[in-house]
């Protein structure tokens, strides 16, 4: 497939937006500034883009909500606080095409009417926030930022927000609560950002990818667009594969792509060839992983859920026979616990107890019954809590649980791995 | 409105009702611990899951909406499992130290576990513990954090009610930690609501600590003795002692808060400086003794030449049956209820804010489009009535409008906030008047209407700028109620209270909506002056035959005139604006009568000394700034050989009269039912009314409208200060404290732990522009009068200008001041120069 996404990563220079624009960029904008805002709407929504930060909604769609009182100011937030264990396909666009990003921006900002624009990247990526900078300050002095945008009357301005190392803020509105300056926690829904988001004013938060997505789109058409992979769930995917392959990283194919042509033909098999597949997590480690009999499942939003697991961030991780998934659960329970921000009680209370349990249990301190009470606390949890993270956590285990609580029955009786 | 069905019952409620109260009203109780009204709803604690028909996931019930044709479901096996679950998160890393926990026995979570809860603990790993030691986070704040059940309503409510803001989370996930910044000690306004409505024992009470326990405590549901907002309380005792005062979540007007005075300074009550004997010439004498003395040192006095004084804090009860004694057994109209302020600013007040109109909730105030608060600090004198301004004005759409020449913390949510020149009230109203007016004429007649000489006089005694008035005038104009809070300052300098009748007449006339609420600083302040204890009018404002105020009566003490003065309550030498007059007038005094809890300053010229009640220990009735009349309620017996002040009132008159009376609090509310037509619906009842919805208002407490019309008032001379002074002159004004009002509050052991000795407030730029850094010690120094004070600094105060508390011993402030010269300059220097 023609790269869309990542077509200019590897080119030297790609961050520079005289590079970017040699390589065609700009061209959708500025071409879209002679459009109406709606159709723009019109355009994205007949692409059939679904969200990539996980949630996998209408993006023209939650656009169309934002509403059209001039006079009400609106703003973009793009969720670039990629921290999903696994994930790291927006940084390759952040770091290497942030002129990408920003043209999607510039494109959304124009169909939704916001002359405010927000990067919440994530703290970590001190590189990824200083080429976006540079890149912001490339795009005020070529005039595709500032006042009057190529003489369209269009005024726009973006700024970068950097978080402080937080899972939580990848969450929507605790990312708005963030930026406003406030303790990074999700607020109540509804009202929903597009009616009050930022500061209270319509927002739309959307994700890097989903963004990088819009140039193209514009561009190209949105039949283009839906002719590329799955009816339902269209366009280019970027899978960012880790764990037991020969070639892991980042791999940009049509939506629907299979887990065995993926780790079989893509990425070159598994890193070692006597050691069999073992599982496979799909979409960040909150995605209830799956077993080499899924392996024919296309990847992507509609086939990961009939399976019971989500397509997520695409973060898929690879394990072979000799992961020991009671570790492979601790570790992933100790992550969500560590990141539950305290606000509700399931999660807050919850995911630590289930991470004392799973320490037991991986240090052969198990004791009987111990399976049935995290079922029975996950139970409590799943649910209930305020915001997905909870149920990520409970997913995640879950689906170990379902699949291998042999191993967990194993640690239990015998104090130690099955698996090594 | 929205018809739904919670479990099978059908109910109509209004459009965005949450479930929770649809539940509530339902007759359905769903547990909660993180939802509070009046504050923002969070929808974290999980415990008020309920089903919803067609959803997937259970709903808090806390923040969600019901829509029409909604089935809820608040009792399913379910929900009912989801509830024991929150719970056993909750006691997962609990502290379970409930046997040594000041909160057990009217524990939250101890009651939703024994009523929800999972029998049994399944939680056998090492809890998490926060610290090992309590850790105290201010005078009255200690904290447990390992009891914490993380709701997060002490921190709202800090945040929210009271505006302070000093309390925040630290730390994530199950080590998040509500508490102060890095754990240090709080500069807060120590009124302990983040104690009140935290459910368990995580915030204490550091006076309360390890002294009771609540199935110990005998308690009664009274009302704060401090200042006119008028909160509904419960104090509490053990062995005679009063151990607490506490609000009660949805009753009375200020719901589950109170301010630092109301909470933690009844201790008053048992101080051991108590008067609990009868004193004649300071020797210790039998009642029959002292009131043998009182007879003879009363007999055959002419009643121009007797008076009485009455303080603000006692009951309708008692300051009726006062005036009943002076006018009709002593034949005196000399009857004054103040000593801070002459009875023709009361009256003038009283005329410019329509009390006699009748009763004014602060709720209907507050759906006014403009609040203007004029004449008051009401942030620092009535808290809690700042509270409800706070809370409504974020919630709403409105302008709220704060003119006053110091800061407050009430600034942060005003639209405009103006700052003037002390006793420049009148100026500034008029000023505001001037421009509406000009509303009506054409664009170049309003720039020379705005121009005029006297606008510019106007703007210059004021001290303000004209873009400042005229966007006040204009939200004024735009709106179509307005509520004007009127406070103190008018009382004080009274010729603002010409320019508020003006200001109030000239948005009549536009036809628009405006109502008057006065603020004041004494519990019984506006009761007073409706049982008729002023020198012009009697009960219900009835005209009376004119008398002498409080000021007359010194001045014609002075001349030798005053044969005889019965003091209630009140310690005149203390409070009269110019002390030392004051002093020498009340020696002059042929028969000094004081009745008091405490040995005041007045008390100790008296011939004879009477032992007084506290508001514990009697029953009666408060009228509130609003005009609510609201019971108090006996809690404790009487120390000594106290007696109730309305049993020595009727006790003085049979002395003179066997008849005297009626005789007992009961009968005496019934005749002042019948005489004053402004109380003929009171009942002692009104107090218990529990307010089924969240409106916390009982408008059935308000008093009714006079029978009578008050005449109009006079004019005053004006006493601002022009804003020329030397580099370390300052315009001198005073008033309440946070922490200190009236008397009552020097006696409370756990206030004067918040803050002992006087304070002078400046602006934080006149005390960089001199030097000075806040908590210094510094020197200030009047015509007549010099105190050392701690210098507080403010910031965006009205530059020049210097505050002094009215409260405080060391500083006695009333020096300061002389009879006629109005505001007085002082400098301020370091304390070692």
């Amino acid at each position: 497939m023609e790269k869309i996404l990542l077509k200019n990563i590897d080119k030297p220079g790609s961050h520079k937006l005289d590079n970017y624009v040699r390589n065609g960029g700009y061209k959708a904008f500025a071409e879209a500034l002679k459009l109406k805002p709606d159709n723009i709407i019109q355009m994205v929504k007949d692409s059939g883009l679904r969200g990539r930060g996980g949630a996998g909604f209408s993006t023209g769609l939650k656009w169309s909500f934002i509403p059209k009182d001039p006079t009400i100011p609106k703003y973009l937030c793009c969720n670039a606080d990629e921290g999903e264990p696994g994930t790291y396909k927006d940084r390759a666009i952040i770091d290497n095409d942030p002129h990408l990003l920003l043209e999607g921006m510039m494109l959304t900002c124009y169909a939704i009417g916001a002359a405010n624009a927000y990067i919440y990247i994530r703290g970590e990526f001190v590189f990824g926030a200083n080429r976006l900078d540079e890149a912001i300050k490339e795009a005020y002095a070529k005039g595709y930022l500032g006042k009057n945008i190529l003489g369209s009357g269009f005024n726009l301005d973006m700024h970068i927000h950097r978080g402080f190392g937080a899972y939580i803020c990848g969450e929507e509105t605790a990312l708005l609560e963030s930026i406003e300056g406030y303790r990074a926690q999700p607020r109540k829904k509804p009202p929903f950002p597009a009616l009050a988001g930022l500061y209270g004013k319509p927002t739309v938060i959307n994700n890097v990818e989903t963004l990088a997505c819009i140039p193209a789109i514009i561009e190209k058409g949105p039949k283009w667009f839906s002719s590329i992979g799955p009816e339902k769930s269209p366009g280019p995917k970027i899978y960012g594969v880790s764990g037991h392959v020969k070639k892991p990283g980042l791999y940009e194919l049509p939506m629907g792509t299979t887990l065995r042509d993926l780790i079989f033909n893509h990425c070159g098999g598994m890193l070692r060839e006597d050691r069999a597949l073992k599982a496979v997590i799909p979409g960040g480690v909150s995605a209830p992983l799956l077993t080499p009999k899924d392996l024919d499942t296309p990847l992507d939003f509609d086939s990961l859920a009939a399976k019971g697991s989500m397509l997520g961030s695409g973060a898929v991780i690879v394990m072979d026979e000799s992961t020991c998934m009671v570790k492979a659960a601790f570790i992933t329970n100790r992550f969500f616990s560590h990141e539950s921000c305290g606000k509700c009680t399931p999660c807050r209370d919850g995911t630590p107890w289930l991470t004392k349990v799973l320490k037991r249990l991986e240090h052969g301190e198990g004791r009987p019954g111990d399976i049935d009470l995290i079922e029975s606390l996950c139970g409590n949890i799943f649910g209930r809590t305020f915001c997905p993270l909870g149920d990520g956590a409970v997913m995640a285990l879950r689906g170990a649980l379902k699949n291998f609580r042999e191993e967990f029955q194993y640690h239990i009786d015998h104090k130690k791995c099955m698996a090594s | 409105m929205a018809t739904i069905k919670i479990n099978g019952k059908e109910i109509t409620v209004e459009d965005n009702t949450l479930i929770l109260d649809a539940a509530r009203k339902a007759g359905y109780e769903i547990p909660t611990f993180c939802y509070q009204a009046d504050l923002m709803g969070i929808g974290s604690c999980r415990m008020c899951l309920v089903e919803i028909e067609g959803q997937r996931k259970l709903q808090p019930s806390c923040i969600t909406p019901v829509l029409h044709g909604m089935s809820i479901n608040t009792d399913s096996s379910t929900v009912a499992s989801a509830r024991a679950g929150v719970l056993e998160f909750l006691l997962a890393n609990h502290a379970l130290d409930c046997p040594v926990c000041d909160k057990g026995g009217e524990c939250e979570l101890q009651d939703m576990v024994h009523k929800y809860g999972p029998r049994t603990g399944r939680h056998a790993e090492p809890k998490f513990k926060f610290h090992e030691k309590d850790y105290v986070l201010s005078q009255v704040i200690i904290k447990n954090s390992n009891r914490c059940v993380q709701c997060m309503k002490c921190v709202r409510v800090c945040r929210e009610v009271v505006g302070r803001n000093v309390l925040g989370a630290l730390g994530r996930g199950d080590h998040q930690e509500p508490t102060s910044f890095n754990r240090t000690f709080l500069d807060c306004d120590m009124d302990g609501n983040c104690i009140e409505v935290c459910p368990v024992g995580c915030f204490m009470r550091l006076p309360y600590r390890y002294k009771s326990r609540p199935w110990d405590l005998k308690g009664a549901d009274t009302i704060c003795p401090y200042c006119a907002t008028g909160c509904r309380m419960v104090i509490e005792e053990r062995d005679g002692q009063l151990l607490r005062a506490r609000a009660q979540l949805g009753v009375g007007l200020n719901s589950e808060t109170l301010c630092a005075r109301g909470r933690f300074g009844c201790d008053f009550v048992n101080s051991a400086e108590r008067i609990t004997k009868p004193l004649i010439r300071h020797q210790a004498a039998t009642w029959a003794e002292a009131l043998a003395s009182v007879k003879d040192g009363f007999s055959g006095k002419e009643g121009k030449h007797i008076g009485g004084v009455a303080a603000a804090t006692l009951t309708n009860e008692e300051l009726y049956l006062f005036q009943k004694l002076m006018r009709t057994v002593f034949g005196s109209p000399n009857i004054d209820s103040s000593s801070r302020w002459n009875s023709d600013a009361a009256s003038a007040f009283i005329h410019a804010a329509s009390m006699n109109e009748g009763g004014v909730s602060i709720f209907d105030c507050m759906e006014a489009d403009t609040v203007l608060i004029i004449g008051s600090h009401i942030s620092d004198e009535n808290p809690v009535s700042e509270y409800i301004v706070r809370r409504i004005s974020s919630n709403r759409r409105m302008n709220l409008i704060i003119a006053s020449p110091r800061a407050m913390k009430l600034d942060s949510s005003a639209n405009v906030k103006l700052r003037h020149l002390p006793a420049a009230e009148k100026a500034v109203l008029d000023a505001i008047t001037l421009v509406i007016n000009a509303g009506k004429l054409s664009e170049a007649e309003k720039l020379k209407a705005i121009k005029d000489s006297k606008m510019v006089d106007l703007l210059t005694a004021a001290g303000v700028g004209v873009d400042e008035i005229t966007d006040i005038a204009k939200r004024l104009s735009a709106s179509q109620s307005v509520a004007i809070v009127a406070g103190t300052e008018f009382l004080r300098f009274p010729d603002g209270t010409s320019g508020l009748a003006l200001l109030k007449d000239v948005l009549k006339n536009l036809g628009k909506k405006v109502t008057v609420m006065p603020t004041l600083d004494r519990c019984n302040q506006r009761g007073a002056w409706e049982m008729g204890v002023h020198p012009s009018f009697g009960p219900g404002y009835a005209t009376a035959e004119k008398g002498m105020d409080t000021e007359a009566l010194l001045e014609a003490a002075m001349r030798g005139e005053i044969d005889a003065l019965y003091v209630v309550g009140e310690d005149i030498i203390s409070d009269y604006p110019d002390r030392e007059f004051a002093r020498t007038a009340l020696s002059k005094v042929r028969f000094l009568v004081v009745q008091d809890i405490f040995m005041s300053e007045t008390a100790k010229l008296a011939h004879v000394i009477l032992p007084g009640a506290s508001f514990s220990e009697k029953e009666g009735m408060f009228t509130n700034q609003e005009g609510r009349a609201q019971s108090i309620r006996k809690l404790l017996a009487l120390p000594g050989k106290a007696k109730r002040d309305l049993d020595i009132i009727r006790a003085v008159g049979e002395l003179f009269d066997g008849s005297f009376g009626p005789k007992n609090a009961v009968l005496v509310l019934d005749e002042i039912r019948q005489v004053n037509p402004m109380y003929s619906d009171v009942s002692l009842l009104f107090n218990n009314k529990k307010n089924s919805d969240n409106r916390l208002d009982n408008r059935a407490a308000l008093v009714k409208c006079a029978a009578g019309v008050l005449p109009a008032a006079g004019e005053f001379a004006s006493k601002a200060v022009s804003s020329r002074m030397e580099e370390h002159s300052f315009a001198l004004v005073t008033g309440s404290h946070l922490f200190h009002l009236g008397r009552f509050s020097r006696k409370s052991e756990t206030l004067l732990g918040l803050i002992k000795g006087a304070t002078v407030e400046i602006c934080e730029d006149d005390a960089a522009r001199l030097g000075f850094v806040s908590g210094e010690k510094v020197k200030v120094k009047g015509k007549n009068h010099e105190v050392l004070a701690t210098l507080k600094t403010s910031t965006g105060s009205k530059s020049r200008v210097a505050f002094i508390p009215e409260s405080f011993e060391d500083a006695e402030v009333n020096r300061f001041f002389r009879r006629g010269e109005g505001v007085p300059r002082v400098s301020i220097t370091r304390a070692n120069q």
